[in-house]
């Protein structure tokens, strides 16, 4: 009783997500006109809440285990959670059944205890810490994201690739969940710090190869969720027949909260601290695996991503090549590394969530989502084409942006492992991303057409949140001082007992 | 050979052979009648080995409701009078050659590793289960209560027709 | 004498058939089933591993919560799987094919 007690004083933020979950569920059922707003405003209440919960975790610094060490508190993992409840917040607010054309007409309380309950497993998969909460939380995320891919039931893309996702998205794990049944039964616990000790103590022989494959079956679910190849078949199709605003926060949120336990699991349980607690080298060799994947995942979603038109299944390659940058991070197994993949991340979810909102915005006026509908628009909607060239120019990594940021910290955490040719590979990658980033920008200002459409009108909201995304997106390297030390801060990683 | 050899020997074979059905039948309705039966082989193989609880909960959710659920599904996918429930395979031998590598893979795994030995007298396991549940486990428990909630909601909202939001 | 390793090749057998279904079945529901072997041969790893590789109980544990995954799953698979034939009238997956690329 003492342990739960304990335990809920530091599980705030889940709280409120619970909270404003049972609220929307309990606001929607009872009915009547005014639901609408209602719900929105508890969703934005719980979420808002979340957040100032998880930045008092994280100025907190606690360490330890809750809740009899299923789940683990430290700064890593609160700042992990600010990042994504600070996403699963800002899609709510920017995104509405307003401003989306495919959203019009649907019923809405649904959606946000989806988005609440999709935000709520993403936290607790991030601070897992056993290998029964770890599945739990990573089918959660999965079965929440299923669903809401289906949202749009009478169209037939959603519901086609809410099916590849299902199908796929279970197989994968699936078979993440037979390589965590044999890792029990190696290390004989469920709890990740004791399949760490196991793991520590040295492997014998004869079962060595028997870890090597449990980490390439553990590796079809991370893989999964990050999107990461090759099992990033089902990204473009479910980012494709998604609602847009949906599309917008699943290229964050589980990725995010995929990575966020990849990290954990790759540096926590599966390498051994030596002089201090960042110096970490694997319990077994899976850098070499990790870089091979990361290198074939960015090199397969850029060069997809050159011959796109539609502009989401554009973006979905180009989240599957950011997937392959975010993985340096984890690969460069050091402290930096850490700090690159957090501070990417942080990046990545305004860079994303820009871009995917320039698209639901030209989608609601002009109805493509195609980018050979995309010139002119630098006439029709000014504001709008500088806020994505804002984005665009972020993606690809040029400073002052905060995309470049991000790349820095994880190019540099690379280079100093001493691995130059994967940090060669990744310059290039990020040049030829450079391109097809261009030449959206291009089509946009540059290309003639659409001379005859009138101008786009848009909502005040809108313009609000483009302003604010767009300068999210510039104004942090004037702050670059700030970041550092806010990340420094949450370089804390307890996989301790 | 002892007993309890036999009885595992039983329904090893019928598990694997039901699940080999399964997969390789054409028919559609076959395999979930197929599936029935695997699904019964591993609850046996459960009390083989003494946990009794699980078995339990496999028949229960997984006989009468997961199973009904596929049988549901296969029989609402097709017109009614047409029972010729039939369901194509695509590219049979390189999905052969992977599933048998894989065979070899874990198997190999199986055989070689040293697993540790720690046998335990098989005794009651819902005791020891519902407190675990109550002590150790709890978040995932908790947690579970919000998956269904989701996956109940989700399915419900899916396949309602559309209504004037 | 029936040991561990027994179970460890029954479930590798129920594993290897999961993906053979995966990889050569068209029809969705077919997936399904296949989904089915793969968690099936899993929770049989695990109950083997609590019985006889000193895990205690937290294998069957985990096990549960793998059913009580494996249902969710089902319901809301099943579910897309029925919209799918009323907007399509095939549960088969390769005559989904307005995505493509």
């Amino acid at each position: 009783m003492d342990e739960l007690t304990r335990s809920l004083a530091w599980f705030r933020p889940e709280i409120a997500l619970v909270a404003g979950l049972l609220l929307v569920v309990i606001v929607d059922s009872i009915g009547g006109a005014w639901r609408g707003p209602v719900m929105r405003l508890l969703t934005v209440g719980a979420l808002g809440a979340a957040l100032a919960f998880a930045f008092e975790l994280q100025a907190a610094g606690a360490k330890g285990m809750l809740f009899s060490g299923m789940t683990v508190i430290d700064p890593l993992s609160a700042a992990f959670k600010l990042v994504l409840v600070a996403a699963g917040l800002l899609t709510v607010l920017a995104f509405s059944f307003r401003n989306s054309r495919e959203l019009h007409g649907l019923g809405q309380g649904e959606l946000f205890a989806l988005v609440l309950a999709l935000v709520l497993s993403c936290l607790l998969l991030a601070a897992s810490n056993d290998i029964v909460m770890l599945y739990l939380a990573l089918e959660m995320v999965s079965i929440t994201s299923y669903v809401m891919v289906a949202y749009l039931k009478g169209d037939r893309m959603s519901n086609e690739a809410s099916l590849k996702y299902v199908l796929f998205g279970a197989a994968s794990t699936g078979t993440m969940l037979y390589g965590f049944s044999l890792l029990y039964g190696l290390a004989g616990t469920t709890s990740m710090p004791g399949i760490q000790e196991y793991l520590a103590g040295g492997i014998p022989d004869a079962n060595r190869f028997a870890v090597y494959a449990v980490t390439l079956l553990l590796l079809a679910g991370f893989g999964f969720k990050i999107a990461a190849v090759p099992f990033h078949f089902w990204c473009p199709d479910v980012y494709q027949g998604a609602p847009t605003p949906v599309t917008a926060l699943l290229s964050v949120l589980p990725k995010a909260a995929g990575l966020a336990i990849a990290l954990r699991f790759f540096y926590g349980t599966l390498s051994v601290p030596a002089a201090n607690a960042w110096d970490l080298s694997g319990s077994i060799d899976w850098t070499t695996l990790l870089m091979l994947v990361s290198v074939l995942t960015m090199t397969l979603g850029n060069v997809a991503a050159l011959t796109q038109t539609n502009m989401k299944r554009l973006l979905a390659y180009s989240s599957i090549a950011h997937a392959g940058y975010l993985l340096m991070g984890i690969v460069a197994l050091s402290e930096n590394g850490a700090r690159g993949l957090l501070i990417y991340l942080a990046a990545y979810l305004v860079m994303n969530l820009g871009a995917f909102l320039v698209v639901t915005l030209v989608h609601l006026h002009d109805g493509s989502f195609d980018l050979r509908d995309y010139p002119g628009l630098y006439r029709r909607a000014p504001l709008l084409t500088l806020a994505m060239a804002f984005f665009l120019l972020s993606l690809v990594g040029i400073p002052p942006f905060v995309g470049f940021l991000g790349k820095f910290y994880v190019f540099a955490a690379v280079i100093e492992q001493g691995m130059g040719i994967y940090a060669t590979i990744g310059a290039l990658n990020a040049a030829v991303a450079a391109y097809y980033y261009f030449k959206i920008l291009k089509v946009m200002t540059i290309d003639p057409g659409n001379e005859d459409k009138p101008a786009l009108k848009l909502a005040f909201a809108d313009q609000a949140w483009l302003a604010a995304f767009a300068l999210a997106n510039l104004v942090p390297l004037l702050f670059w001082d700030r970041i550092e030390s806010w990340a420094r801060g949450a370089l804390v990683l307890y996989a301790g007992r | 050979m002892s007993g309890e050899a036999v009885v595992f020997w039983i329904f090893a074979t019928l598990t694997v052979a039901s699940a080999a059905v399964v997969v390789l039948s054409r028919t559609l309705i076959y395999s979930a009648f197929s599936l029935l039966v695997t699904f019964f082989g591993v609850a046996g193989l459960y009390v083989l080995l003494g946990a009794d609880f699980l078995a339990a909960t496999q028949l229960l959710i997984y006989v009468g409701g997961i199973l009904v659920l596929l049988l549901f599904g296969v029989m609402l996918t097709h017109k009614i009078y047409d029972l010729d429930l039939r369901s194509e395979t695509t590219q049979l031998l390189s999905g052969l050659i992977v599933a048998a590598g894989l065979f070899v893979v874990l198997t190999a795994v199986a055989l070689k590793a040293e697993w540790p030995s720690v046998e335990r007298a098989p005794a009651p396991t819902t005791a020891g289960i519902g407190r675990l549940f109550l002590s150790d486990y709890l978040l995932p428990f908790e947690a579970a209560s919000v998956l269904l909630l989701v996956a109940l909601m989700g399915a419900a909202m899916i396949v309602r027709r559309r209504r004037d939001a | 004498m029936i040991g561990l390793q027994h179970y460890l090749v029954v479930s590798a057998a129920l594993f290897a058939l999961g993906v053979l279904g995966l990889l050569t079945r068209r029809n969705a529901v077919h997936v399904l089933m296949s989904i089915e072997l793969i968690l099936n041969a899993a929770n049989v790893n695990l109950v083997a591993f609590s019985r006889y590789a000193g895990g205690g109980l937290g294998g069957q544990v985990f096990a549960v919560f793998v059913i009580v995954v494996a249902a969710a799953e089902v319901a809301v698979g099943l579910a897309i799987v029925l919209t799918l034939y009323r907007l399509r009238r095939t549960p088969n997956l390769d005559d989904a094919d307005i995505l493509k690329g």
